[in-house]
């Protein structure tokens, strides 16, 4: 059978042989002339189209009396774009498509499209699922490679623990001390040339319903059937045996020699790049130079996390836990102790939000107890910041530090500030509050901020007018949807103004309205969904086109920093269209709509002009 | 050879009409056309052998691709090393192909008495007549459009004078229509359907060269 039908892209080519011969078949070829209405919002949709030649708009319905609405473009379709597909699953179509020059489309009947559905999951998923489920599918796609490179590692990788061992005889007691100063959660009683496992659950079960002394000796409790493997098996193996015998570690064993244990928390960290290792070092830094080694594999981790194919929303948490414990670390190291207890280190914006994945600006502050006295705090903060430029961490251009005084504030002044900046209209301010209100404390004393917060939030309680002026700042850039026209050639679009910042800044004045706690956007989404007030399913769908955006535009900042000469990116909001797949810009534009409907909500809830 | 075509079809209609085929040879009334291609050995009517054939109906705007009819031929003893370099048909291609008897029912029964619209038409409805006439003892009764002159009207009646590229791609190319899979049967059966469509309801091109 010759085909006159391309099935090579997605969604066409999750069919399969036979599938696509029926889809072969049953396509017509459909000429629209330029403006010809090709599906009425509302009528019944002939099924899907795509789009062999031409231009196609998808525009919202027009109100009953006919007159159009102020026309709100959605989105364009071009060459093989196809669209009506949701229209053609719930029978009418929700929105206008129109031809915007002559279009030539190739119609997939609904009947045929819901035949294929039903034989095909994937392809149904495809079709009649949310942007979530399309990304996942997409996910799945290239995913096979970072698969293989997983399973082919080996156990003897560099992902073994050294056992703690102890001889038969020692008690109860002993080893729990002694699990405790090496920061053991197992421990191996050997018995004349065998070993036996206790764990942790192991000890407490045999004090509490084994009611055996603390004196008793280990040997009684261990285990001496252990689930072994060599250092040369693969890495894989270990999980599956894991999986089946319901354990979390196997010993290695290497000719009757005990080399290590390998736990299953190592093993599924194994996928962050030994991200615990940075953690250790981290931790364990005595001086600030080991700090600064340890900051700076933080690169080249996330690079790592990102290429082995982790979710954006994940690798930003990560991020954020390391760099947080950075600088929690760095501050322990500068700080007098005795002045610690009396200050706390917020940090702000995407930092506080937990949302950065390259390392970007420091936002953060310094909240002290009202009415401290230690004269060297400024000179010890300005070194603080510097030490962080050292340490990769970008100054702030609008100079949001600790380095700068404005923002080391008594707690009396800290709260003055955000009533004042809450009281007046202007955008500093406003800027400085939505800076402000994602703090989060990292080092110090978190009494201290959680006090500034609580009283920001009873303060703003019911304050319709704030709330309003606050929110306006989302609906500020156009969602760029209609430049999608152009997208072959030239386009490209600030995905931060387009769809990142309507989304953070939305969720933000939602989360301050329903006093949510929660700094992360991800979390406050969550919240806010727990409160019903967004749906689940739009929280679900801002969540992910929130991932998207920042995946997309990281991928692209990470190409432009390695081609760049002095490691600095210009324009890290940049979105060069060009350098997407059809399925890339399918999801974008995907995700983009959800952002434009979000805005649309906002509008309405904190009565605002569009 | 003799008479030209109009004279034969008159004849045939004349001889058939009440005759099994007699609806092939009434009037068509409907709205639509077929557009209908060969793929045959050589460009010589006399001496070539069809290799497939593909036709698609077209219903006003529509090219109805779902109802297309496309068949292979069994191979004939003239295939040869050039034609297969034309439209990428070898033997093997043709293995499960059907006989000519089977596919003349195929297409008389597809096109019944509708148009038939083809780029260099006449070719092909000749090539049909060839084994049509010593089976059933008629032609393709069927009206038929050329493209290239439902082009050259248009062209002509925007530009006067001049001369008027008609190859195939050029007009696929004025007339902004894609070329589905060139030298296959179904897609220049669907490629000049395209065009018909575009000609009949889209603006007209452009005269420019």
């Amino acid at each position: 059978m010759s085909s006159t039908f391309d099935t090579s892209h997605l969604p066409f080519s999750l069919l399969d042989e036979a599938e696509q011969a029926l889809l072969q078949r049953s396509l017509d070829i459909a000429y629209y002339q330029q403006g010809e209405v090709i599906v009425t919002a509302g009528a019944q949709s002939e099924g899907v189209y795509i789009i062999l030649k031409g231009r196609v708009s998808e525009s919202e319905e027009r109100s009953n009396d006919g007159t159009a609405l102020a026309e709100q473009v959605f989105v364009h379709y071009q060459a093989d774009d196809y669209f009506g597909g949701w229209s053609a699953i719930r029978g009418r179509a929700i929105h206008n498509f129109v031809a915007e020059e002559e279009t030539i489309c190739h119609i997939l009947p609904t009947r045929v499209l819901l035949e294929l559905m039903s034989g095909n999951s994937l392809f149904a998923d495809y079709f009649a699922q949310n942007l979530a489920v399309k990304s996942e599918i997409v996910a799945q796609q290239d995913q096979d490679q970072d698969m293989a490179e997983f399973m082919l590692a080996k156990v003897g990788s560099g992902l073994m623990q050294t056992p703690l061992v102890v001889d038969e005889g020692t008690s109860i007691r002993e080893a729990t001390v002694l699990m405790r100063t090496h920061k053991a959660d197992s421990v191996l009683v050997r018995k004349g040339s065998r070993y036996g496992m206790i764990t942790k659950t192991d000890l407490l079960e045999a004090l509490v319903i084994g009611e055996l002394e603390q004196s008793a000796d280990l040997v009684q409790i261990a285990s001496f059937r252990l689930v072994t493997v060599s250092p040369d098996d693969y890495l894989f193996n270990a999980l599956v045996l894991m999986t089946q015998q319901h354990i979390e570690r196997v010993v290695v064993m290497q000719q009757q020699e005990l080399v290590g244990i390998v736990a299953l928390t190592d093993i599924l960290s194994y996928f962050s790049s030994h991200s615990h290792v940075i953690g250790l070092r981290i931790e364990r830094a005595q001086s600030e130079v080991e700090l600064q080694d340890a900051a700076q594999r933080l690169n080249s981790l996330i690079k790592s996390l990102v290429s082995h194919g982790v979710k954006v929303r994940f690798a930003m948490d990560l991020l954020a836990a390391m760099n947080g414990r950075i600088m929690a670390k760095l501050f322990d190291l500068m700080i007098p102790s005795n002045m610690q207890p009396h200050v706390c280190l917020v940090v702000m914006g995407s930092e506080g939000r937990g949302e950065q994945i390259l390392k970007t600006d420091q936002d953060n502050a310094v909240i002290y107890r009202d009415g401290l006295s230690w004269p060297a705090m400024q000179v010890t903060l300005q070194r603080f910041s510097d030490r962080l430029v050292e340490f990769g961490f970008p100054p702030c251009p609008g100079n949001i530090m600790v380095s700068n005084p404005q923002w080391v504030n008594s707690l009396g002044d800290w709260t003055q500030n955000l009533s004042d900046w809450a009281g007046t209209c202007d955008g500093e301010a406003l800027m400085n509050l939505a800076i402000a209100v994602d703090a989060k404390p990292v080092a110090g004393n978190p009494a201290l901020f959680k006090a500034g917060r609580n009283w920001f939030l009873r303060h703003l309680r019911n304050n319709d007018l704030f709330f309003s002026h606050f929110t306006r700042a989302a609906l500020e850039f156009d969602t760029p949807l209609t430049f999608f026209g152009n997208l072959q050639d030239k386009a490209q679009l600030d995905i931060k103004k387009g769809g990142i910042f309507p989304v953070v800044h939305g969720i933000r004045a939602m989360a301050l309205e329903y006093r949510v706690l929660a700094t992360n956007t991800f979390s406050r989404i969550e919240a806010l969904v727990e409160l019903g007030q967004l749906q689940a399913e739009q929280g679900a769908e801002l969540g992910e086109a929130l991932a998207l955006f920042v995946q997309l535009r990281l991928r692209q900042q990470m190409r432009r920093l390695e081609a760049s000469a002095d490691g600095q990116d210009p324009t890290p909001n940049l979105i060069e269209l060009a350098l997407l797949n059809k399925m890339e810009r399918d999801l974008l534009r995907d995700g983009l709509h959800i952002v434009k409907s979000f805005k649309k909500h906002l509008a309405l809830r904190y009565r605002l002009e569009v | 050879m003799l008479f030209p075509r109009t004279l034969r079809r008159f004849k045939d209609r004349l001889d058939h009409r009440h005759g099994e085929h007699g609806p092939l040879f009434v009037p068509y009334r409907g709205d639509e056309v077929v557009s209908l291609d060969c793929e045959t050995t050589s460009l010589n009517v006399a001496e070539a052998e069809i290799l497939s054939i593909a036709a698609v109906r077209i219903r006003g705007t529509r090219v109805l691709t779902s109802e297309r009819l496309d068949i292979r031929l069994k191979p004939p003893a003239s295939l040869d090393a050039d034609s297969i370099k034309i439209h990428k048909l070898r033997a093997a291609d043709l293995a499960d192909g059907i006989d000519i008897d089977e596919a003349l029912r195929l297409v008389l029964e597809f096109v019944g008495n509708r148009p038939i619209l083809g780029y260099y038409v006449s070719f092909d409805v000749r090539m049909l007549d060839k084994y049509l006439r010593p089976r059933y003892g008629f032609g393709l009764p069927n009206k038929t459009i050329e493209l290239s002159h439902v082009y050259h009207d248009i062209i002509k009646w925007k530009s006067i004078g001049g001369t008027v590229d008609l190859r195939f791609d050029t007009i696929a190319s004025r007339l902004d229509v894609p070329i589905i899979e060139r030298h296959t049967a179904l897609g220049d059966a669907i490629t000049v359907a395209l065009m018909y469509v575009r000609l009949k309801y889209g603006e007209a091109p452009s005269a420019g060269h």
